[in-house]
């Protein structure tokens, strides 16, 4: 009986793929429909849009499916012509090289309506975004997230600032459609994003397995629907359904993504885009399997649906990239015990200074408490221009040979 | 003019450590360093410490690039190395503002390497176009007077603090004063003259400069002011710092005059006077409103562009010299728009790119004298 409902439920990947697709066809026809865009940032109180009815779009989805598809350097040189220069975010390079080509790998995404651009994932984004602004003659709205630095009086401001902006954003909101904000439909998105947020973070929870049913890949591809779907019964629907398949296929069977797990591995950083599956498949050949990030983690948020203002300033302002680094250091290190880590990979990423610019730091916080070898290499999340390939496997190589010689796993 | 006075002003901005180091052993006071920019130094000094604007250092960098990627511009990576190898016994504490992820990232690494007695980060508003931007400045700025007291033990009084906004608004009409006789006579003052006098007082203490200024100023007369030939080329400067300084020799050497500038060392420091009536704190918050955009903060339409047109046309100037700070995220964003817009006006934009620790300027030197023959030719 069980066996035959699991064959009737459809498989989580092609859910994805059909939400994605109802997603971005539902959005280039949002402009015939007389409905509006919102360019937004993955980390943002997007509930306010969906509690309004308009519809997110996140350029930086729309790279990593550009960088993926190996359309870089080809776009970052159309606008290197134009005088930015091939250091800056590898998202916003693509992003603005495809503005002036228009190629893109799901036939382009509609221009915006309304811009935000929330600074606790970087600051990056209020510039590509200013950019953005003149290109459409579309004010930026900057939902500005001081550093959540651990002072109680700080902290106290902190959240009353960004409340205050939240109040701002649904005002220029109404003023934007003409509509009065309805406060319960925020109450019921802000469920949704709560469930599925629980849901996503379950799922990643998964790799603590031993041997884990999944990798950081399955993480970074499964992540899409909550980054742009959060707020929808849609999403919660899907990470249900993706955890019972996990749990069914791999897990009650004991079956791990890789075949003989021994080095379970952290990685820091963003992705390697455009080498996404080559790392999996190179890793797992070495026993090896990186199980999660902080990077992913982005997503797992904690809301209390009983406050909405209240719980979307904290769990806006206090993402990994914007608190100090003695406290993104410990959410890393308990990550590592969580998921019974015994390597870290750390990835300087040339084109992501917000993530970057702390890795060195936190390098040296991580090994302390751990006792565990770090990898450092420096490459460029989405630029092949920027990547060593034999320079890189052989430091891999070289990393997993010293924990083999310690004795790890 | 009291070429003494100017000399001693520049010897400050030429070497301020040694001099400040001897004055600060005899008068024992504490000194807080401040990254660019925006800090309210007026709160610092009404504490009773002395304010000093940290702007890098040009020596080699040696230590800096172990906790912060060679990708961080040189501005953030020259003022750590400072700190961490030239003058690292110099300071007894810091405010450090935030305004973008570098210097984000920089509190929290300067904090964990670089002994301080006091250290605080001041985290600034990066949008300026909405209500609760001042609200929060406020809030910040409340939360920084909380600091310093408990750091020195003392109430920051209204009075006092009233009698520090006093000395440093007469610093800053000052060095306004200086500008206006730079910029409507023909060769009163070098570029490289003045802005070292702008620099000399974000590191020297204010009731001295402004006892300098003083005597430099009276000293002033009719001769100095005299034309003298040609004006040379008026030109508007945009950027956050003008390092190394020898560009700014070079600007001399090459007949461009400097008539307006948008520059944290610069027009930002001295532009935008704190109001003496009201709620002093309020009148902190105030200025900050009123000094014009800066790149990493956002606000309404397009306000770097705007104001820097503007500054063209006030001025009368014939072009626009553009610094920028090799990496600097901000600046590299705003450039190619920038470049293009004030083409589209009919303003020629020379955009120089620099880092600090540059030694050879060669280049430089033949692309500005060009530039400026260009001009002289038009």
């Amino acid at each position: 009986m069980i066996a035959e409902q699991a064959e009737k439920r459809p498989k989580a990947k092609d859910v994805m793929k059909q939400l994605t697709r109802d997603y971005y066809e539902g959005a280039l026809k949002a402009h015939e429909e007389n409905r509006f865009i919102a360019y937004t940032t993955a980390v943002s109180p997007v509930e306010l849009f969906y509690a309004h009815d308009i519809i997110p779009i996140y350029p930086e989805n729309h790279s990593v499916m550009c960088l993926s598809g190996r359309m870089m350097p080809r776009l970052s040189l159309e606008i290197e012509k134009r005088g930015y220069t091939s250091h800056l975010c590898a998202y916003a390079r693509s992003d603005l090289g495809y503005r002036e080509v228009g190629e893109s790998p799901i036939g382009g995404i509609p221009d915006p309506d309304f811009l935000l651009a929330c600074n606790a994932q970087c600051f990056t984004l209020t510039k590509w975004f200013q950019v953005l602004s003149r290109r459409y003659g579309v004010q930026v709205f900057v939902f500005d997230t001081p550093q959540y630095i651990r002072k109680k009086d700080a902290r106290k401001n902190i959240i009353r600032y960004v409340e205050q902006q939240l109040s701002e954003m649904i005002e220029a909101l109404e003023e934007l459609t003409g509509r009065k904000f309805d406060y319960d439909r925020l109450k019921e998105v802000l469920g949704y994003s709560a469930e599925a947020s629980r849901l996503y973070k379950e799922f990643l929870d998964l790799a603590s397995i031993k041997p884990s049913p999944i990798s950081i890949f399955d993480a970074l591809i499964h992540m899409a629907i909550t980054v742009y779907l959060r707020g929808t019964k849609e999403a919660v629907d899907y990470y249900r359904l993706l955890i019972e398949e996990i749990k069914e296929e791999k897990v009650s069977k004991g079956i791990g993504v890789i075949p003989n797990e021994r080095f379970r591995l952290y990685w820091e950083n963003l992705p390697i885009w455009f080498k996404f599956r080559d790392h999996s498949e190179f890793l797992a050949a070495h026993n090896a399997v990186i199980l999660t990030s902080l990077y992913a983690h982005a997503w797992s948020y904690d809301f209390d649906v009983s406050d909405p203002m209240r719980t979307l300033a904290e769990n806006y302002t206090s993402v990994f990239s914007n608190v100090e680094l003695e406290e993104r250091a410990e959410r890393a290190i308990s990550l590592f015990r969580q998921y019974s880590l015994n390597g870290n990979i750390m990835f300087l990423n040339r084109s992501c200074k917000a993530v970057t610019f702390g890795v060195l730091e936190l390098k040296d916080m991580i090994t302390e408490e751990t006792g565990i070898p770090a990898l450092v290499f420096e490459s460029d999340m989405g630029d092949p221009r920027f990547y060593s390939e034999v320079q890189i496997r052989t430091r891999l190589e070289a990393y997993l040979e010293t924990l083999d010689r310690l004795g790890v796993g | 003019m009291n070429r003494g006075v100017l000399d001693e002003l520049l010897s400050i901005a030429r070497g301020p450590y040694p001099l400040l180091r001897a004055w600060k052993k005899e008068s024992q006071r504490k000194i807080i360093g401040s990254t660019l920019t925006d800090v309210p130094e007026e709160l610092i000094h009404a504490a009773g410490l002395v304010p000093f604007t940290i702007v890098g250092t040009n020596k080699p960098i040696m230590k800096a690039s172990v906790h912060l990627p060679d990708n961080a511009c040189s501005q953030a990576r020259s003022d750590l190395e400072l700190v961490l190898t030239y003058e690292r016994d110099f300071f007894d504490g810091y405010v450090l503002p935030q305004v973008d992820d570098t210097s984000q990232h920089l509190c929290d690494i300067w904090r964990r390497n670089v002994p301080w007695d006091y250290f605080e980060s001041f985290l600034l508003p990066r949008q300026v176009d909405r209500p609760s931007a001042r609200k929060w400045l406020l809030d910040e700025t409340l939360r920084l007077k909380g600091s310093l007291e408990s750091f020195t033990g003392n109430e920051i009084s209204e009075a006092g603090l009233l009698e520090s906004i006093g000395l440093y608004n007469q610093n800053r009409q000052h060095l306004r004063r200086l500008y206006e006789m730079k910029r409507t006579s023909h060769h009163f003052m070098g570029n490289r003259e003045f802005f070292d006098i702008i620099k000399s007082s974000m590191w020297w203490p204010k009731e001295e400069h402004n006892r300098l200024l003083e005597r430099l100023i009276s000293s002033i007369d009719k001769t100095d002011l005299k034309d003298k030939g040609d004006e040379g080329i008026r030109v508007v400067l945009s950027g956050i710092v003008w390092e190394p300084p020898e560009i700014m020799d070079i600007l001399d050497e090459s007949g461009l005059k400097v008539v307006g500038d948008d520059l944290c060392v610069g027009w930002r420091y001295i532009g935008a006077d704190v109001e003496m009536d009201g709620n002093p704190l309020r009148a902190i918050v105030n200025r900050h409103f009123k000094k014009g955009p800066f790149t990493p903060i956002n606000d309404k339409g397009d306000r770097i562009f705007e104001n820097l047109l503007d500054l063209v046309r006030k001025n009368r100037a014939k072009a626009v010299i553009y610094f920028h700070i090799k990496f600097n995220e901000s600046q590299d964003f705003d450039l190619p728009d920038l470049v293009d817009n004030m083409e589209r006006e009919g303003v020629p934009i020379f955009v120089v790119e620099t880092e600090y620790q540059t030694t050879h300027l060669a280049g430089v030197r033949t692309r500005i004298q060009a530039f400026g023959e260009s001009l002289a030719e038009e």
